[in-house]
């Protein structure tokens, strides 16, 4: 069932170090996923755990100290497999690819778009980069894109610069840059985070729709969990570098068995919440990259730990495709 | 916009008109007057020398506010009067000498922006390199050498030890023809334009490190776009006002250092005649100088404006 015509991504024991003048920090530590064709994959975790890097190192856009040391990242384009990891990180093939079959959505709207271009300008532009089209269709693409994505009188609008936009519009403009040319895979890094609740919403519908239209797969970033249990199909929760626990939402959400998955739920505030009732945190703070801990790196935080934990935990399979890094998820965790 | 700025370039005169007054005053606080300068000083202590007459004649009799407005009302008119030790007419002095300074400007001015801003350029893309540690070095040299200092030693070494380049001048005795002018007006140009070279290198560097860790840059590149065109369009578009704002504020220092750049290398240009009105206390010639100096410096930050709003989609005035 997990034919490999299905797939649109594999991340294989990824591991994208930082090299800082005096240490290495490890920011992704062996991560490994699957993701089929028109599903979306929701990544959640704190600040720092390695998300943002993870999708960063798909599309080799890291920072210049940032650099993929092992493992492989296989994409599956309609001409066969390619293998990213080992692509020259500004090369024509790895450009060839990025903005074409890869899209990307970044956290901060106002910061995201060039503030000296046109929008329509600044979409066109991955359209011309990409295929052989005259800059007057390539507008037209744009204005396209705009109206479907709901701007009103995209064709005037899109002669105005970035700052004429608002936060959600920008946002919107972003998503039309990375849609313009039809991506197989959009990765979204945040994309709502730095906007307004009920801009949210209609970013996150937006991105629902599109995906609906074209088939997308996207891989969301997020640390929200109300969103991933909207959007995703899959979710990765993410922990110092590592995936710790991996399923659908079914299965992460409905029946969390990392204990770090069960502290990130219980973290939520909810409606209906008891007045005075405190919520609950995870305690002490996430170590520091470049000294973890031995063993199972959650251990130190977490309130289920016993003597084995000292030691690495392997995935556990809990079948259907769910998978544990825990020495203790068979049972045992009551809270 | 169009309003905006011819209303902002006529706002020019107004300011040159304030300007000239306070260079008046200040030339009036300084001590003397140019008869002591004019007339021998056994001359003055005789009993029968008449300095009344002498001062009648030149005008100078007169309240000090009628002196200014004669002079200011003279020049609105195109004259642009005569000086006061020699009685030659400042208009031809400044045929003379003008172009000499100008070019001379704009050949530092050329030189400094194109070597500073790819210099910088090249610093930025590939920081940390042993480029970047030598621009560093060069950078540092540049904006802490004085410039005649710094003179003396280029004529020292390429004029008397290696015999490259004429010691000054303009141009050869009896010489003319573009080759002879650009020999002679390299090296003051190059001394001249150093530390702004220096500054915009340095400057160039810190923006475009600045704007290369832009989300705008990475978006750039997230569309697939050859890394020459995110460096050149998306990330230096962007560093680029900064830079130039920079370099329309550092115009008048490079007019300013013309001065002591033309007394270094013996060039005919306005430096020269400035220096020696100014120990004259040749009034007229001092307040066309300077003015014409205060006047470069009012345009340099009309540019300034002028040129932020056609960069910037931003900056609209309307």
């Amino acid at each position: 069932m997990n034919s490999e015509s299905d797939l649109i991504l594999k991340v294989d024991n990824l591991q994208t170090q930082f090299h800082l003048s005096r240490r290495v920090v490890k920011a992704v530590n062996g991560v490994s996923f699957q993701m089929k064709r028109g599903r979306t994959l929701g990544v959640v975790g704190e600040s720092g755990c390695g998300k943002s890097v993870t999708a960063h190192s798909i599309v080799q856009l890291l920072p210049k100290m940032g650099r993929i040391v092992d493992g492989s990242i296989t994409y599956y384009s309609s001409n066969g497999a390619v293998e990213l990891s080992k692509l020259k990180r500004n090369g024509s093939e790895m450009r060839a690819i990025r903005g074409k079959e890869i899209g990307m959505i970044f956290q901060d709207p106002m910061a995201s778009l060039n503030p000296v271009f046109t929008i329509g300008h600044q979409i066109a532009e991955n359209i011309t980069q990409h295929e052989k089209i005259s800059r007057a269709a390539a507008m037209e693409r744009a204005v396209e894109m705009l109206t479907m994505l709901g701007i009103p009188q995209a064709s005037t609008r899109i002669k105005d610069y970035p700052h004429q936009f608002s936060g959600g519009m920008k946002q919107r403009a972003m998503i039309a840059l990375a849609m313009v040319c039809n991506p197989k895979l959009l990765i979204a890094d945040e994309p709502t985070t730095a906007l307004d609740v009920t801009i949210q919403a209609q970013i996150l519908e937006l991105m629902k729709e599109m995906q609906h239209k074209y088939g997308t797969s996207i891989i969301l970033i997020t640390h929200n969990m109300g969103i991933v249990a909207d959007m995703a199909d899959d979710i990765a929760v993410m922990y110092m570098g590592r995936i710790v626990e991996f399923g659908t939402v079914r299965q992460v959400l409905g029946s969390p068995r990392h204990p770090y998955t069960r502290a990130l739920l219980q973290s939520v505030p909810v409606l209906g919440i008891a007045k005075g009732e405190r919520l609950k945190t995870i305690r002490g703070s996430t170590p520091d990259p470049s000294d973890m801990p031995e063993g199972c790196e959650f251990a130190p935080r977490c309130d289920f730990a016993t003597k084995q934990c000292k030691t690495v935990p392997a995935d556990t399979d809990l079948g259907g495709g769910h998978r544990v890094r825990c020495w203790n998820c068979m049972g045992g965790l009551t809270t | 916009m169009l309003k905006y700025f011819t209303f902002r370039f006529l706002s020019i005169i107004p300011m040159l008109f304030v300007v000239t007054i306070i260079i008046f005053i200040g030339l009036q606080l300084t001590p003397g007057d140019p008869l002591t300068y004019l007339i021998p000083p056994e001359l003055l202590a005789s009993a029968n020398f008449d300095l009344a007459s002498y001062k009648k004649a030149m005008g100078l009799d007169a309240p000090l506010y009628v002196q200014f407005f004669r002079w200011f009302s003279g020049m609105l008119q195109g004259k642009l009067g005569y000086s006061l030790v020699d009685g030659t007419s400042i208009a031809t002095m400044l045929g003379h000498r003008l172009p000499a300074t100008l070019e001379l400007a704009a050949a530092a001015l050329i030189i400094s922006s194109v070597l500073g801003i790819v210099l910088g350029l090249i610093s930025s893309v590939r920081q940390n390199s042993a480029a970047d540690y030598g621009n560093t070095v060069i950078g540092i040299i540049g904006i802490s050498i004085p410039e005649f200092f710094l003179g003396i030693i280029a004529i020292q070494i390429f004029s008397i030890k290696l015999g490259w380049l004429p010691v000054g001048g303009r141009l050869d005795y009896g010489e003319s023809g573009f080759l002879s002018l650009l020999k002679h007006v390299a090296m003051p140009a190059l001394v001249l334009g150093f530390s702004l070279t220096a500054a915009l290198m340095r400057y160039t560097r810190g923006t475009m490190l600045d704007v290369l860790g832009k989300d705008y840059v990475k978006t750039a590149r997230s569309k697939g776009l050859p890394e020459w065109k995110v460096i050149v369009k998306h990330a230096f578009r962007n560093a680029l006002m900064p830079v130039i704002l920079l370099l329309c504020f550092r115009l008048p220092m490079l007019i300013g250092g013309t001065v002591i750049i033309e007394s270094v290398f013996g060039w005919p240009g306005m430096g020269g005649m400035l220096l020696n009105a100014v120990s004259a206390k040749d009034y007229p010639v001092v307040m066309i100088a300077t003015m014409l100096t205060a006047f470069m410096v009012l345009l340099a930050s009309f540019l300034v404006d002028l040129l932020t709003a056609l960069l910037d989609p931003r900056v609209r005035f309307d």
